[in-house]
């Protein structure tokens, strides 16, 4: 932590000696303080270090059942749906913009499928097609966004819009019976349901692709500073748009998957399922200003609520109490990372005023 | 040896806001390795010429040479294609992003073989290539991998120009444009900001500075641009003038070199 540029005091009469300054010595970028690494370590991983204590006290709390496998996979299932939409919602506000339609086009796609399905198409059309109404409406979503409006509100709009439509496709009733979808419902593989695959499938790809592609890369810079990657000569528009779509699409997938545990296709749009992956996106600490987090820290997320959840039923306690709990860990994660940041930010001046008046290092 | 011409050069740009003359057939040349400081009043002209410059103004009259070339720049990005590079004073960082992925954003260096063609990121290749940039402009911040949001103001404004600076070293050393680089910035950091101008210079890039500091441009600059009014008064080498004429033309109380 250091600026190592020497100090040419002497320069100030006569420009033309600048150039004959000393060479900077080739040394290495040092360490960052201990403490302030801890802190790090803290804010960036704690999230699961919290669900660790969250496991091992249910397990504690409520030996026997608790800590075992058959429960394990319990709680994955239960939580691969939120995580699906939450794998939405947060590169949604990576990008920039917070996707309200979310629950509107899960219905919208749930329901495509199902019409299609009920008339007598192959799995593959309805599946393929559910997932096109997904990128479709994010590319509209997108690109009405990108006029000058607030994604919030045009969100809103397709919100009600995918709704209406979804209950226009199928006559306002519910699809049912559609067992052809069992296969990534509630079919097992492994002994682990099909869900489950499905949202691993979703984060492994997801985090890839945000921590190591240039395009998702370039989705996180734009989320972060658009203005400075347009001045990099990079079309920041699209990396917009693509966001969008990418939101769209979890959410069409988070439809489909959900179809086909129910097996059957309802038009009605929940918005519960918006805020539990919200409460999921925010104890994993995505900033609502965009351009930071990550997707491993969600899916952390979505397993404690749904850890919690699962202690709770096993030890009889009323499901509210659970909704309760996460609403005070949330406030606390909140406050949590405000210190830590404060604190970091903090050290990390008073170091750098130091090495510079110092003038060693 | 033959005439070298400069790397950017302005004749005759003329500016017209309605009945407005902000800027009133100004000449100005920056040649590579030089540092030239644009100092006036506040509305002097000093902004609308950098925007000139920078493509994001088309000046009513006049001509703009780069490299000997004449150009007429659509767009600050026709600007940034021929080799100049503005820095704001807002820097524009990423700032939950890393020093390297800052400084490579827009060039960034894929892996070899069917990851590359999938777009995979070598991150590695990236922070040893922005090592070696910064180390050829003779700046060391923190460590490649620390998030812009934790540098100080000092540290923020030297990724910032080193940023431009790295986008501009082709087979042809570029023009770099700053605009109040030091604005923020304390004595110190002030102070190595100063020193990494005069290297960025010493290797060749063309620089114009446009500041309201007198003591940084009198330190850095090799040369001294005066403006008042739209009008240029004072072209002269740092080493012929001194402090008390340059505040005389910036306030209008010495008369133009040029009247």
């Amino acid at each position: 932590m250091s600026m190592t540029v020497p100090h040419e005091t002497n320069e100030a009469v006569a420009p033309a000696q600048a150039g004959a300054t000393a060479p900077v010595p080739p040394a290495r970028p040092e360490g960052d303080p201990t403490g302030i690494r801890a802190l790090i370590f803290i804010r960036d991983r704690g999230i699961f270090v919290l669900w660790g204590l969250l496991i091992l006290g249910f397990a504690l709390w409520a030996n026997p059942f608790f800590a075992s496998v058959t429960n394990a996979v319990l709680v994955a299932n239960a939580a691969s749906l939120t995580a699906i939409f939450a794998a939405g919602v947060a590169v949604g506000i990576i990008c920039g913009a917070l996707d309200l339609s979310i629950p509107g086009v899960a219905a919208l796609a749930a329901c495509t499928c199902g019409w299609l399905l009920e008339n007598g198409q192959p799995v593959w059309v309805g599946l393929v097609a559910g997932m096109a109404v997904g990128v479709v409406v994010g590319l509209a979503n997108g690109v009405i966004s990108l006029r000058g409006f607030n994604p919030i509100i045009v969100t809103i709009g397709t919100l009600s819009i995918t709704t209406a439509a979804a209950s226009i496709l199928v006559g306002g009733y519910t699809v049912p019976g559609l067992t052809q979808l069992k296969f990534m419902g509630t079919q097992r593989y492994l002994g682990v349901p099909a869900p489950v695959y499905i949202a691993a499938a979703v984060f492994i790809v997801g985090t890839v692709f945000l921590t190591r592609t240039r395009d998702g890369l370039r989705l996180m810079a734009v989320g972060g500073n658009a203005e400075a990657v347009r001045r990099s000569g990079i079309h920041s528009d699209r990396y917009k748009v693509l966001g969008f779509v990418i939101s769209a699409s979890c959410a069409a997938l988070g439809g489909l998957v959900t179809t086909a545990v129910v097996t059957e296709a309802s038009p009605a749009a929940s918005p519960g399922i918006i805020f539990t992956a919200l409460t999921a996106v925010a104890l994993a600490g995505v900033s609502l200003a965009g351009g930071r987090g990550s997707l491993p820290r969600v899916l952390v997320g979505a397993l404690i609520l749904a850890t919690i959840d699962n202690g709770l039923t096993i030890k009889g306690i009323d499901p509210y109490w659970g909704t309760g709990l996460t609403g005070f860990l949330l406030l606390a994660s909140l406050g949590l990372e405000k210190w830590i940041s404060t604190t970091v930010s903090n050290r990390l001046v008073a170091t750098a005023q130091a090495s510079v008046h110092t003038g060693t290092r | 040896m033959t005439e070298v011409a400069p790397a950017l050069e302005l004749t005759g740009i003329d500016m017209h806001y309605g009945f407005v003359r902000a800027l009133d057939s100004i000449d100005f040349t920056v040649g590579q390795g030089e540092v030239v400081g644009l100092l006036g009043d506040n509305g002097a002209g000093k902004s609308t010429l950098l925007k000139v410059m920078s493509g994001a103004h088309r000046p009513t009259g006049g001509q703009i040479r780069v490299h000997g070339e004449e150009k007429h720049f659509q767009s600050p990005s026709a600007a940034t294609h021929a080799g100049i590079q503005m820095v704001y004073q807002d820097l524009a960082l990423v700032d939950a992003q890393d020093i390297a992925t800052n400084l490579n954003i827009g060039r960034e260096i894929l892996r070899k073989g069917p990851l590359g063609w999938l777009g995979f990121v070598d991150h590695k290749a990236q922070r040893k290539r922005s090592e070696v940039e910064l180390e050829k402009l003779g700046v060391r911040t923190a460590a490649m991998t620390r998030p812009v949001e934790m540098l100080s103001g000092g540290q923020r404004q030297v990724v910032a120009l080193a940023r431009s600076a790295t986008r501009i070293t082709g087979e042809r050393n570029g023009i770099l444009l700053l605009d109040e680089p030091t604005a923020a910035l304390g004595y110190e950091q002030t102070q190595q900001v100063q020193a990494l101008i005069r290297r960025m210079a010493d290797q060749g890039i063309a620089i114009v500075l446009v500041t309201h500091n007198f003591p940084l441009a009198t330190a850095v600059c090799d040369r001294i641009s005066v403006l008042n009014r739209g009008k240029k008064v004072a072209d002269v080498p740092t080493a012929a003038t001194n402090y008390d004429e340059i505040v005389g033309w910036v306030t209008g109380a010495r008369a133009s070199m040029f009247a």
